[in-house]
């Protein structure tokens, strides 16, 4: 298993909660009203143990938006909730709901925009701590189980995954989900040597 | 890419007329999306016939220009801004219908010469090309999908509102069938009593004629109650109210008490009754008052589809982790038509009015939802001329 020190864990979170203080406050002015996000935990992971996070618990639906990121590091993102979160989310965002029980088109377009709004925000956090440029897709809306999300049964279960918790303050509620980052070996280590500089400089 | 990328410096690299009149130029005109490109100067490289059309600016008027110039009222605006991080930051962005009411100002024209906004849907990439970044932005006209959602929103609207008023229906439905049912009972109850006394000769001897339509009221009377007193049972399942008390109950004990109680409508109808099998001493778990009723109809039911002289045969039986009770008659058999609706409500295999037994073609309706509640079952088997056999199984318990 892949372990971070406490110091490289707090660099990080913090890192990542700026980043989404920006994006809230971005989706808060969309939508004209406060949207809160944050990070409280950051781990890393093999993707087996991050698709059980999810069937464990609940092996009901996951949906979500995933992105693939190039460049300086490979791999896919991806922001992940419990399917009728998903709706949830989307509805109180929306305002205008259609009492159906799947997301119609429109609604997963904005869905879409976003996850594509707090997975960008995170995404460049990363590309401004390893100083280099990362370019990100559009977002595509997914939807599934944990092993099919994460692809288990691949041959790719062990791979290491930076696996993020999200809180969304929405309303009256919060709804908790989860950012992954699967990047490929040689991106992790570059990336946690980047931190280990940026630590230093301190 | 390599072919691409000549094709972007043919139209990037000389703005003005030749780029319409390359084939990548011609290729953009023809696309249904709108189509430009921002360079990192923020200055509008390519405007495709679409954008022209949309946004009636030609495309002389916008080469050359700053994003900021040609849309000044969409500074500060996200969609300025994930143009900026595409160009800095290379990430792409797309923009929703539903979370950006009106993105850029462009219009549709229909038929009257009247001009309707689109209804868009924005995306934003980044490109690079001999090193230099460019911002690609392509919109798509979403007025169709806008519209469908809308007939989707007005559908389901109504349909929840469909769904509710038949919620309400139903709820009134089975509140007046067990006010009205309640209401009728006590009158009816005591117009029995009273018949009865007059019948029974105890307020003085009737002549005959009169004493004949006296038991023939005294019969009907009692025939509704029971019809009453089934509609209340259907309601009382149906509505999840029916209280079952479930124990250990000693099942050859409730079968004698039904067999006896039963033996006035046996000879009514002149069959026997015979207890063929018994398991002595055996336990089942069930509510003695409704195991009696279920009991109850099947040997009922039995008398009544048997010729006269005929035996009807009662079996108690181990079957599997169950136990079961048989009734067996040599009766006339259940056509093969109505075997699929013979425990559904109010279903008689004679539905004619001149039937000559009684009835509503409740009892087995209720018996089978009896028998589940207590997790048990029935079921029957049948021969057309020959008989019939109607058997309940029921869990075995330890006696109390
Ligand atoms: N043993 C049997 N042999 C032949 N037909 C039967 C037998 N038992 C039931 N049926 C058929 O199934 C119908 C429904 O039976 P059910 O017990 O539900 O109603 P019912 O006896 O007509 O009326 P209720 O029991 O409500 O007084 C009967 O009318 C009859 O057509
Ligand atoms: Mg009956």
């Amino acid at each position: 298993m892949f372990e971070i020190t406490d110091i490289q864990r707090d660099y990080i979170t913090e890192i990542l909660n700026i980043s989404m203080g920006s994006a809230a406050a971005v989706l808060s002015e969309m939508v004209g009203e406060e949207v809160g996000l944050s990070v409280p935990e950051v781990a890393f992971l093999p993707r087996r143990v991050a698709a059980d996070q999810f069937d464990l618990n609940n092996s009901a639906k996951m949906s979500g938006v995933t992105q693939s990121v190039s460049g300086a590091i490979n791999g896919d993102a991806l922001l992940m909730f419990p399917e009728e979160k998903t709706l949830t989310i989307v509805r109180i965002l929306l305002g205008d709901t259609v009492p159906v029980e799947s997301l119609t088109e429109m609604e997963q377009e904005a869905m879409c925009e976003i996850g594509n709004i707090i997975l960008n925000a995170i995404v460049s956090s990363v590309a401004n701590l390893l100083q280099k440029e990362i370019v990100s897709s559009l977002p595509r809306f997914i939807s599934g189980t944990g092993s099919e999300i994460y692809a288990i049964n691949t041959g790719c279960e062990d791979d290491l995954v930076m696996f993020l918790k999200v809180g969304f303050g929405l309303e009256s509620q919060s709804i908790n989900g989860h950012v992954t980052l699967m990047l490929n070996v040689p991106s992790l280590r570059e990336f946690i040597a980047h931190l280990d500089e940026k630590i230093n400089a301190l | 890419m390599h072919s691409d990328s000549n094709a972007l410096n043919s139209i990037t690299t000389e703005p003005g007329a030749s780029d319409a009149d390359s084939l990548f130029g011609k290729v953009l005109d023809l696309s249904e999306h709108g189509l430009f490109l921002v360079d990192s100067a923020r200055k509008i490289v390519l405007w495709n016939e679409w954008m022209a059309q949309a946004s009636s600016l030609a495309r002389g008027d916008v080469i050359g220009r700053t994003f900021n110039e040609v849309f000044p009222e969409l500074a500060g605006k996200r969609v300025a801004s994930v143009i900026e991080t595409a160009l800095d930051m290379r990430t792409a962005s797309l923009l929703s219908r539903s979370l950006n009411k009106s993105l850029f100002p462009l219009f549709s024209a229909n038929g009257g010469g009247e001009r309707k906004r689109i209804e868009q849907s924005v995306i934003v990439k980044p490109i690079q090309c001999d090193g230099r970044n460019y911002c690609l932005v392509q919109i798509t006209d979403v007025t169709p999908m806008v519209q469908r959602e809308e007939v989707l929103r007005v559908l389901a609207r109504e349909a929840e509102a469909a769904q509710k008023a038949a919620e309400e229906i139903s709820r009134f439905k089975s509140e007046f069938t067990s006010t009205v049912s309640h209401e009728l009972r006590t009158p009816l109850t005591s117009i029995r009593g009273s018949l009865g006394l007059v019948s029974s000769g105890v307020m003085g001897e009737l002549p005959l004629e009169v004493n004949k339509l006296v038991s023939i009221a005294c019969n009907n009377t009692e025939r509704l109650l029971f019809l009453i007193n089934d509609i209340l049972d259907i309601d009382k399942i149906e509505s999840g109210k029916m209280d079952f008390v479930i124990g250990p109950v000693d099942l050859m004990a409730v079968l004698r008490q039904a067999l006896e109680a039963n033996q006035p409508y046996g000879e009514q109808y002149k069959i026997r009754y015979v207890l063929n099998q018994v398991m002595a001493g055996v336990a089942v778990r069930a509510d003695t008052d409704r195991l009696m009723q279920v009991l109850n109809n099947l040997l009922s039911n039995a008398a009544k589809f048997s010729p006269e002289g005929a035996e009807v045969e009662i079996n108690v039986l181990q079957n599997g982790a169950m136990i079961r009770v048989e009734v067996k008659d040599f009766g006339t058999g259940i056509p093969l038509q109505f075997q699929s609706r013979i425990f559904e409500k109010f279903s008689q295999a004679d539905g004619s009015d001149t039937r000559k037994t009684g009835g509503t073609g409740l009892g087995l309706s209720i018996s089978k939802a009896i028998m589940e509640k207590m997790g048990g079952g029935i079921g029957f088997e049948t021969e057309e001329g020959k008989g019939t056999t109607f058997y309940i199984d029921i869990c075995e318990m330890a006696p109390a």
